[in-house]
């Protein structure tokens, strides 16, 4: 199809242009309308629209549409609402999704899970959209830049006169005196409130806050680095997220990585009534968790099974909430806490009953003990250890799990006065568990010769507090930030200036003045008034209103 | 006398000097045609005492803000009491600015009313000053909430200009098909309105009252091993159950007009946390709500909207379009800058992400999706005024849910900020 | 100009295609994050065993394997064990091994109960559950089967009795 473009005063457009070029007269259908004319990009051609366009045209031509991209965030909206129906997979650390839903929810639940959309925002689909909408956002923005910066950069001062008479500011006067000092001077006026003036004799164009133009680009590059940068954290060695759990006073690798953690010591502190308001009097409420932590690097036998690790000491933090540590793009953050103390050793001592006498004391560990002690004159064997304490179905003492919630070591004793082979003593730290186990009985004899015993709280270790940390690594923040802050850099740039312009000739001793805004009439429509009274002519400023519709 | 006290009585003297400009703005408004009066000048001068009592509600407010501030030693922003108290500044403050800009007297007609229901709505929950969980205690606690809540502010006041948008050009008399769609949701926004005050309304009735309820609720749960465990919680009521909690026994029940047990059961689906009481409110607000609606319509024999129509005439629509517009483009960046970015650079620090699909935080991208497709569709022909104006009714909406509705309904990590 | 357009839309799409691509294609074959399953690979570990040895998964690659956790404390874990023993000694001479890993105990107990045993089968030592958590368990004992192409055919959560076990390593050894 053969398709004008040429403007009658000489400018060859592109196709698709809606506004000549050059002299801003409209083209094409526009030209037949009388209403207030569509200053969207300047009327000029946007990259995409081209006569006979192929299949490449086709795509780009999809993403390059604003309606295309406001569709695509209407239904990224709708997709994101699903996914805060229940909560998402990621955020419980125990549980098993695969039940989860169901259990808790019910067939709705079970729907839901089976959907996937436990997972919304990690499903093909969700990010097929995030991914499209960061496709509109470079097509888009590219597709109308260029060809506004081109058609912003080379305007004509003196437009023809439909164009000005189109505009949606629009003032006509019969001016007596000279017409080039009455340009001449309302330019000066417009110069004062901070345009850029250029005269071309008769004719004028102020223009003020074009950077404001740019505002938009720049907002949409920023979003793109955004989605770059998260999607960077996929680069191995870019991201990581673990978490530790940290027993007191134990170095404990943190996996993945070179580094070894110890919490030397966790507190929680609560607020004291008198912090309280009434209502939550005798409540516990947190006031404070931390963790006094070390960080180690490993210098040797990292990986070796038969050797101790060697650490070197490279940083340490009192981690609190708010306040993580960190250390060369590893962050360890307060996640969770367990205060419920455990048993850790105990430093009992090897009474003789019948003269009274005590030998020792000697420490026990609960996890790790020693094969023998020497307490005085005599010598004890550990045979053998239980941590959970119980008599199996078979009538043999067994342990019923790993944790030293009962425990209880199986001694033999030698020394003066033993047999040889020794004497069998089964020792219970916990009173608890020697009264219901009936630690005497099942010693029978030697309970009346020897006792082992703790004698006082102070040979009672307990582990501290067990505190759980998150390990994160995540190289891509900085540039989250900074694609962040570009996009801000848009976002004010955009809303907080307007690019305004204000056109105008003088014909045969009759001024016609048009003035444009991307946003904010008003204040196009004020500056216009003002000027306007400062050369004697009294405008209000609604009346410069010509109708039409406002972007 | 303390700080808090202080404050206290500043909060009240706030809210009346609210009560009273709008009181004001009524006068403007609905005295120009009175007689004997040039109908100009009297909006002229009624206006302007409006906007300055108003503006000494603001400041009575800010120093309400101040002074529990320093009584309390952190910023009142911490839960849901001083979140909405602050949410009602922020709105003042941003119909502040745009009063500057547009010096439109009107405005004030319907951002007082608003700035007082939330006023109202915060007073609702518990007042007392609350020492901060340890999660709470950041610099990035006053950054991150006071931005996001300016920046809904004016999201506020957008609704509020495309309210008055609607109620201006909305043909009320119309018969056709399209008059008579937007008249019923004109009427329909208007009703639900009138239910939120109501529920305010039934809150303190019944407080006033001191009535009182309590119920034992059983709630069975199944553990991994399969074995059933009950456990029982005391619920306390304090509007007269229509619906008591699902699987419980009455302790102790005040009567009300009669009604000397609970009429209704929740439904075992319901089962989210005091699931019970959040239905049994809602219910009793959609009742008050209803009968208040009825009483209006009783006494001026025709629907609100058109009564409220006619004292809108003589406004220039389009400037209410521009304005409700020009709000929404001021509160979008600080509202990005607020509600995503300050809250990613907190949360990458309280809780080692920048982003974790939390409901809250889901929900505050929505709202930005919403208003940026909002702000897209301006620049295209044919989405302004009316559409526009719908729109930005709906985003309110939305910015209400994202507040208030994650809380009651979803909750999350933000639970903190709850009922 | 027009070529240069020509140019900058091919490359920008191409761009898309690729960076787009990699994010979609990243949640469809996303690495299964949960515990490994039928078709995955076992996590590899390197652990020390009984006979004071270091053991890494790696050493038995190409062979058909069984991978049991075990404790003392875990009663139908101890009744097992018997049965283990007899299949090893079935399959001896074949490109066959058992791994039996310990629910890292502590050292006392252990050794005391494989006095007892009498078991011959590699018995190796688990520390602070870390082999235990990269492999998800969530109840004992768990056995895992792994094909000797290195993937899993079957993980039994349970006890096993000798029966049982048979039929899948005869299986195993099939493959």
């Amino acid at each position: 199809m053969f398709q004008n473009t040429k403007c009658e005063c000489g400018h060859q457009n592109h196709v698709g242009t809606v506004l000549c070029e050059y002299c801003g007269k409209p083209l094409g259908e526009e030209s037949l309308s009388e209403e207030p004319l569509e200053m969207r990009y300047d009327g000029v051609a946007r990259r995409s629209q081209k006569a006979n366009p192929s299949w490449i045209d086709r795509i780009w031509n999809f993403f390059s549409s604003v309606k295309i991209a406001v569709y695509l965030i209407v239904i990224t909206l709708l997709g994101s609402t699903l996914g805060t129906i229940y909560p998402q997979e990621s955020t419980f650390l125990s549980g098993d999704p695969t039940t989860y839903y169901e259990v808790n929810y019910g067939l709705p639940g079970k729907i839901y899970y089976a959907l996937g959309l436990s997972r919304t925002y990690e499903s093909w689909w969700f990010i097929t959209l995030l991914v499209m909408i960061g496709t509109s956002l470079v097509i888009c923005s590219l597709d109308r830049v260029l060809p506004l910066y081109r058609a912003l950069n080379k305007q004509s001062i003196r437009k023809h006169l439909t164009f000005l008479k189109r505009q949606r500011v629009v003032f006509t006067r019969d001016i007596p005196g000279d017409p080039e000092e009455f340009v001449e001077k309302l330019g000066e006026q417009l110069k004062r409130k901070g345009y850029r003036v250029n005269r071309d004799g008769t004719a004028l164009l102020a223009e003020k806050g074009r950077f404001s133009r740019w505002g938009p680009y720049i907002n949409h590059i920023g979003l793109i680095l955004f989605l770059l940068a998260v999607l960077a954290r996929s680069i191995p060695g870019w991201y990581m997220d673990s978490y530790v759990t940290l027993p007191e006073g134990e170095a404990v690798e943190i996996k993945d990585t070179n580094y070894y953690i110890k919490n030397e010591k966790f507190t929680v502190q609560y607020y004291t009534d008198d912090e309280l308001p009434d209502e939550l009097k005798g409540t516990l409420r947190a006031k404070l968790y931390e963790t006094k932590a070390v960080l180690y690097e490993c210098t040797a036998y990292c990986g070796d099974l038969t050797r101790e690790p060697e650490l070197k000491e490279v940083h340490r933090h009192d981690i609190i909430v708010n306040d993580p540590l960190s250390y060369k793009g590893l962050h360890a953050y307060q996640f969770d806490f367990d205060e419920t103390p455990k048993l850790k050793a105990v430093k009992p001592v090897l009474v003789d009953k019948q003269t009274g006498e005590s030998y020792g004391p000697f420490e026990l560990s609960m996890t790790n003990p020693e094969i023998s002690y020497q307490v005085g004159p005599y010598t004890l064997e550990l045979r053998d250890q239980f941590m959970e304490f119980a008599i199996g179905e078979n009538g043999k003492p067994t342990t019923l799990s790993r944790e030293p919630n009962a425990p209880a070591f199986f001694f033999l004793i030698k020394g003066p006065g033993l047999p040889k082979e020794g004497e069998s003593y089964l020792y219970f730290p916990r009173e608890i568990d020697k009264v219901r186990f009936s630690q005497d009985q099942i010693n029978r004899d030697i309970a009346d010769r020897f006792e082992i015993k703790v004698g006082s709280m102070e040979n009672v270790v307990l582990s501290g507090a067990t505190t759980f940390l998150n390990i994160r690594v995540d190289t891509a923040i900085p540039y989250v930030w900074v694609g962040a802050a570009i996009s801000m850099i848009g976002l004010i740039l955009g809303f907080y200036w307007q690019h305004r312009r204000i056109w105008l000739r003088i014909d045969d001793g009759k001024l016609t003045l048009g003035a444009h805004t991307n946003k904010n009439w008003f204040g196009m429509r004020g500056d216009v008034a003002s000027a306007l009274r400062k050369l004697d002519i009294v405008v209000e400023p609604k009346s410069l209103d010509n109708g039409g519709n406002k972007t | 006398m303390s700080f808090l006290e202080f404050s206290s009585d500043a909060f009240i003297a706030a809210f009346f000097l609210y009560c009273f400009g709008f009181l004001f703005y009524m006068i403007a408004i609905g005295g120009k045609k009175w007689s004997n009066r040039d109908p100009e000048q009297h909006v002229k001068r009624w206006g302007r005492v409006a906007y300055i009592v108003s503006t000494l509600g603001l400041v009575a407010h800010l120093a309400f803000f101040f002074t529990r501030w320093i009584g309390a030693g952190h910023i009142p922003t911490s839960n849901m009491y001083e979140f909405m108290t602050f949410l009602g500044m922020s709105i003042m403050i941003a119909f502040t600015v745009i009063y500057s800009i547009y010096r439109s007297p009107l405005l004030g007609m319907f951002a007082l009313p608003l700035t007082i229901i939330i006023v109202a709505y915060a007073s609702v929950f518990p007042q007392e000053v609350q020492p901060l969980i340890p999660a709470l205690n950041s610099i990035w606690l006053k950054i991150h909430v006071t931005t996001a809540a300016l920046g809904e502010a004016f999201f506020a006041v957008g609704f509020a200009a495309g309210l008055m948008y609607l109620l201006r050009v909305v043909d009320f008399k119309g018969k056709t098909k399209e008059a008579r769609r937007a008249q019923r949701w004109v009427e329909f926004t208007l009703y639900v309105i009138i239910v939120v005050i109501s529920f305010i309304i039934t809150v303190f009735v019944f407080r006033g009252m001191g009535y009182e309820a309590e119920f034992k609720q059983m709630q069975v749960n199944i553990d991994s091993r399969g074995q059933e465990t009950t456990t029982e919680e005391n619920v306390q009521y304090t509007m007269p159950p229509i619906f008591k909690p699902y699987n419980s026994e009455t302790i102790s029940m005040d009567s009300f007009i009669g009604m000397k047990q609970p009429l209704l059961e929740t439904p075992y689906w319901m089962d989210g946390v005091n699931a019970g009481r959040k239905l049994n409110t809602v219910v009793w607000s959609i009742i008050a709500g209803s009968l208040l609606y009825g009483l209006l319509r009783l006494v001026f024999r025709k629907p609100l909207g058109a009564v409220i129509h006619p004292a809108m005439e003589g406004i220039d629509p389009e400037d209410l379009d521009e304005i409700s517009y020009r709000a929404i483009a001021i509160g979008f960046p600080i509202f990005t800058l607020g509600a995503l970015i300050f809250a990613m650079i907190w949360a990458n620090i309280a809780w080692s992400r920048f982003w974790g699909w939390d409901p809250k935080e889901v929900w505050a991208l929505i709202t930005w999706l919403y208003y940026s497709a909002y702000l897209h569709l301006r620049l295209s022909r044919g989405w302004q005024g009316h559409r526009s104006a719908w729109l930005a009714v709906i985003g309110f909406v939305i910015v209400m849910f994202t507040l208030i509705g994650v809380n009651l309904i979803i909750a999350g990590l933000h639970s903190y900020a709850g009922v | 100009m027009g070529a240069s357009r020509k140019t900058v839309q091919i490359v920008i799409l191409i761009g898309v295609l690729l960076i787009g691509g990699y994010a979609i294609g990243k949640t469809l074959f996303a690495d299964d994050q949960g515990p490994p399953g039928v078709g995955d690979r076992p996590p590899d570990f390197s652990l020390l065993g009984m006979d004071g040895e270091v053991h890494n998964l790696s050493d038995y690659e190409g062979k058909a394997l069984v991978i049991n956790f075990w404790g003392t404390f875990c009663p139908p874990c101890v009744e097992e064990m018997p049965e283990f023993q007899r299949q090893y000694e079935k399959w001896r001479g074949e490109d066959f091994d058992i791994l039996a890993i310990n629910l890292s105990e502590a050292d006392l107990p252990v050794a005391n109960f494989v006095r007892q045993m009498d078991l011959d089968y590699p018995l190796l030592r688990d520390v602070n559950r870390r082999t235990e958590r990269n492999y998800g368990l969530r109840s004992y004992p768990t056995t895992f089967f792994v094909k000797k192409d290195g993937t899993i055919m079957e993980v039994f959560v349970g006890g096993m009795t000798e029966e049982q076990i048979n039929e899948r390593v005869e299986r195993l050894l099939e493959t």
